[in-house]
């Protein structure tokens, strides 16, 4: 099996974790951080910073923001109403 | 629901119900993208309505070569661009650093090790917003717009308006600066 180093490891690591990297570099990458503490721990926290990220609640918009904005838009697009016909 | 194309002629003919699918399915994603770019509510509700508006003034030319999603989002960044520029005239918003070494780990400490608790926790989540805060405006960009809104690599890309290997390279960054500075969070508690 061809051996990477831990630079390589990182440089690889977002397509790595995005399953982006051919079957060969995949078990070349896995054999890697099998062996590799460091890696794996990098590979772990990164794993998890994304995941915590994904899991906060989406921001909306505030609800008296969203009315006002809504009431004008509408109000444009359909002032628009004549001129596409 | 309307599909797409179905939305778009719809939208043409002045629909006030596609209207309000237009306005419920993407109002909420343009505003997020506007305030991670101007952390300004007023601003990001600024560009909420002026990209909404200049897709009613191309409603007739849409042509769908890209979804209607990437096209308001990519008129969205544009317009934060105008409006930072605007703050800050002398500044480049774009010097390039995308060739830049990455940042390598310092922090490594096994997340394994950490009482179940601490991932949770509000604490962390003011943490990651902090750390998020930091990011340099581009990598911020396409890290939400991957992460949060799920655009796939290819649609960041058109977004902002660069290559998908540049994009790639910037969700990279950012993932690990991320890590890097919760590490250090975590790293100062156990
Ligand atoms: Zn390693």
């Amino acid at each position: 099996m061809q051996e990477i180093s831990c630079e390589d490891l990182l440089q690889y690591l977002s397509d790595y974790i995005d399953e982006n990297l051919d079957e060969e570099l995949t078990a070349v990458a896995k054999h890697h951080l099998a062996t590799c503490h460091s890696c794996s721990v990098v590979l772990d926290s990164t794993q998890k910073t994304i995941f915590l990220y994904r899991q906060q609640g989406k921001r909306t918009i505030p609800a008296k923001r969203r009315e006002r904005l809504f009431d004008r838009l509408q109000d444009a697009f359909l002032a628009g109403k004549g001129e596409t016909a | 629901m309307l599909n797409e194309q179905e939305l778009l002629s719809a939208l043409r003919r002045r629909d006030s119900a596609a209207f309000n699918q237009l306005f419920d399915t993407y109002s909420d994603k343009v505003y997020r993208l506007a305030l991670s770019q101007l952390e300004n509510e007023d601003e990001a509700e600024g560009v909420v309505q002026d990209a909404f508006l200049r897709l009613f003034e191309r409603l007739d030319q849409f042509e769908g070569r890209s979804k209607l999603s990437t096209w308001l989002y990519r008129v969205a960044y544009n317009l934060c661009q105008d409006r930072l520029r605007q703050r800050r005239p002398l500044l480049s918003l774009d010097e390039d650093n995308d060739d830049n070494d990455l940042p390598a780990p310092t922090v490594l400490i096994d997340w394994e090790d950490l009482p179940e608790q601490y991932l949770s926790a509000a604490e962390v989540s003011a943490e990651l917003d902090r750390a998020i805060a930091t990011l340099p405006p581009k990598l911020k960009t396409v890290f939400m717009l991957r992460e949060m809104e799920g655009l796939s690599t290819r649609e960041c890309a058109e977004v902002v308006g660069i290559s998908v290997s540049a994009a790639k390279v910037r969700l990279h960054r950012a993932r690990l600066l991320l890590r890097e500075q919760l590490a250090a969070y975590f790293a100062e508690r156990v």
